[in-house]
């Protein structure tokens, strides 16, 4: 069984800026670590990979500048088998659609993946699109935000979603495709042995000419996004009542404010 | 791109940094308080492969070498230092026996170092400093040694289980046997209540006709001078980097509180007093830090570390104890509480003016340096 992982790396810190040109994310210059969510679904391979009874492979795949080779190699000191990266000056700026679209084909290039893994969703971004957006480049079926999932047949998963007020099963043929939400298992350490160790897996570097793409789909220019305009929100700013003398006094004084302003 | 060594080292130190915030620094001041690892911190620490950090990879470590190692402690430290001690009585133990022991001592010891603590003990209650003063012996009976002795104020004694000893294999022969706990005639004694570092044990073994062929000999007969001092040195550098992130921690302590405090209408960061307390913790942190790194960078290039592994520990632990007191004073009647680390931090830090010989012993070894150039 061939189980793929795609990740992001995302800036280490809050303090992000937004490129006036753009509208996108600065990530100039800032440090990055693996999208924690990411480590759930790396995990959940890993899991897989462990207790079942086949030989399961594990690999990775990122698109991003070089030093995202960073966070496959943090993925496979936690044990997977082999890393993918995608880095082309083609491939920048590209939108959820666009990154898809790369990563699709890539998978088309490694071939043979019997379950393709996300995260839930990127901190960075937040959008949680680009594991359904592959999913329907490759015409496969998709779980998303599994809160469980197990091998329930020789080519098939279940998968739990936890949703609002209920639980969905849903079962799914493999190949398939499966975001996993954070619940989902607590991600192990990279031991320091297994750090030394992952520098001797294979960690293959993919440029533009070495897939199958349509050039008009990449990048900037082959995203329709369009951000109009990224801003933090205006603090609020909230009157602050002091309540003071005894508690029962403190009580009679909220008491009093909130019926003056008829929420109770 | 980073070499694949330095791109390794920011890895570990992002997983010690990872584990050190999830796992260690919630246990500071509870470990503190009660004087112990709670129950399953150490099977977790080894279970995620801290103990073979150093272990060569033929032994199933993970064979980092010496400033990666201590960079790693420096920043357990910052969570906690008991940890970060128990690792470097573990760690200085592994190395003398990869300095002395033969390839099958070796091969039969360390794949155990990944599971197992070792510990290095000398102290007697007859002898500390002056290692001729202890009592402990090593006698030849037919083709084995029968080891009598008690060693005491071990780091790691009790928690560990396999000792490097030092005993006397002649009246003026100083020689280091390797035992295990399992071993007939081998007992735990009292376990020392110490002020600081007070998640690390330190205890005393006894050994009761411990037998032991020659493959237990740590280098040759009349070795354990030389084993002793090697042993000293790499705890020294070690313990180097415990001090500096004991002093990040205090450093972290002293301006978090500055920047929110105020004395009056003026914030504490606008006063000169802290400006000269903060600038002095940060100093004495940052000078701790490159003298480490360059008694690490020296054992890593096989050069001489003797001396600066001194420096580093003698300076280190008076500058530590001296930035927590500054912390204190910081925090004034905060600092004062045992509800703030501070004061259990310049308790940890005092410990490293004594173990691993005194600052007095450092300066000594440090001038006799010096006369000899």
């Amino acid at each position: 069984m061939k189980i793929v992982v795609c990740l992001k790396q995302v800036p280490e810190t809050n303090d992000v800026t937004i490129d006036p040109v753009t509208h996108n994310l600065d990530r100039r210059g800032l440090a990055g670590v693996m999208n924690p969510f990411d480590k759930n679904a790396i995990e959940l391979a890993l899991h897989l990979k462990d207790t079942a009874d086949d030989d399961v492979q594990v690999a990775l795949l990122t698109m991003g500048p070089d030093d995202y080779a960073e966070s496959l190699r943090e993925g496979m000191a936690m044990g997977a088998d082999a890393g993918y990266l995608l880095s082309d000056r083609a491939f920048a700026g590209a939108d959820t659609l666009a990154t898809g679209y790369v990563i699709a084909q890539a998978l088309k290039k490694i071939g043979d993946a019997d379950l393709i893994l996300f995260g839930r969703q990127a901190v960075d971004a937040d959008t949680g699109q680009v594991g359904p957006i592959v999913a329907e480049f490759l015409h496969q079926p998709q779980i998303t935000y599994a809160a469980s999932l197990r091998l329930s047949g020789k080519n098939e998963v279940t998968a739990e979603r936890l949703l609002e007020d209920t639980k969905q099963t849903l079962v799914a043929q493999l190949p398939a495709v499966v975001s996993v939400r954070s619940e989902l298992n607590t991600p192990r350490y990279p031991t320091p042995r297994n750090i030394q160790l992952s520098f001797d897996k294979p960690l293959t570097v993919w440029h533009h000419d070495d897939l199958d793409l349509d050039d008009t789909r990449l990048g900037q220019a082959g995203s329709p996004t369009i951000v109009t305009k990224v801003y933090a929100p205006e603090p609020v700013k909230r009157e602050l009542t002091p309540l003071t003398g005894t508690p029962s006094e403190a009580a009679s004084q909220l008491i009093k404010a909130l019926k003056g302003r008829q929420l109770i | 791109m980073p070499s694949t060594t330095a791109a390794a080292e920011k890895l570990l130190l992002q997983m010690v940094d990872d584990y050190t915030a999830r796992e260690i620094s919630p246990q500071d001041m509870p470990m503190d308080a009660a004087g112990d690892f709670p129950a399953g911190f150490i099977q977790k620490l080894t279970n995620t492969g801290f103990l073979g950090i150093m272990l060569p990879q033929e032994f199933g470590g993970a064979g980092f070498g010496p400033e990666a190692t201590a960079k790693a402690l420096n920043h357990i430290a910052r969570g906690n230092a008991s940890t970060a001690v128990t690792l470097e009585g573990h760690f200085k133990t592994i190395d003398q026996i990869l300095k002395f022991g033969t390839p099958a001592l070796q091969k039969q010891l360390l794949p155990s170092a990944n599971d197992r603590i070792f510990a290095f003990s000398m102290t007697e209650a007859s002898g500390g400093s002056n290692p001729m003063g202890i009592s402990s012996t090593a006698t030849r009976e037919g083709d084995h040694w029968v080891i009598t002795g008690d060693k005491i104020m071990i780091t790691n004694g009790g928690l560990a289980q396999v000792y490097c000893v030092l005993v006397k294999t002649a009246p003026q022969e100083l020689s280091v046997f390797v035992v295990d706990q399992d071993m007939p005639g081998f007992s735990f004694g009292k376990r020392e209540d110490f002020i600081g570092l007070r998640g690390t044990p330190v205890g005393e073994i006894v050994m009761d006709h411990i037998i032991v062929d020659d493959d237990h000999l740590l280098g040759k007969l009349g070795d354990g001078g030389k084993i002793g001092d090697s042993a000293h040195d790499d705890a020294r550098v070690l313990m180097g980097a415990v001090l500096t992130g004991i002093m990040e921690h205090e450093l972290k302590i002293a301006t978090d509180y500055a920047k929110e405090r105020k004395a009056g209408d003026t914030p504490l960061t606008a006063l000169q007093v802290t400006h000269r307390k903060v600038a002095d913790i940060a100093m004495r942190k940052e000078t701790t830090r490159l003298l480490y790194q360059n008694a690490a960078k020296l054992k890593a290039t096989g050069q001489p570390y003797s001396e600066e592994a001194a420096m580093a520990k003698a300076h280190g632990s008076r500058a530590a104890v001296s930035a927590g007191d500054d912390t204190l004073q910081i925090l004034a009647g905060y600092g004062y509480s045992r509800e703030y680390p501070v004061e259990h931090l310049i308790r940890d830090a005092r410990a490293m003016e004594i173990a691993e010989g005194t600052v007095e012993k450092m300066r000594s070894a440090i001038a006799t340096a010096e006369f000899k150039k």
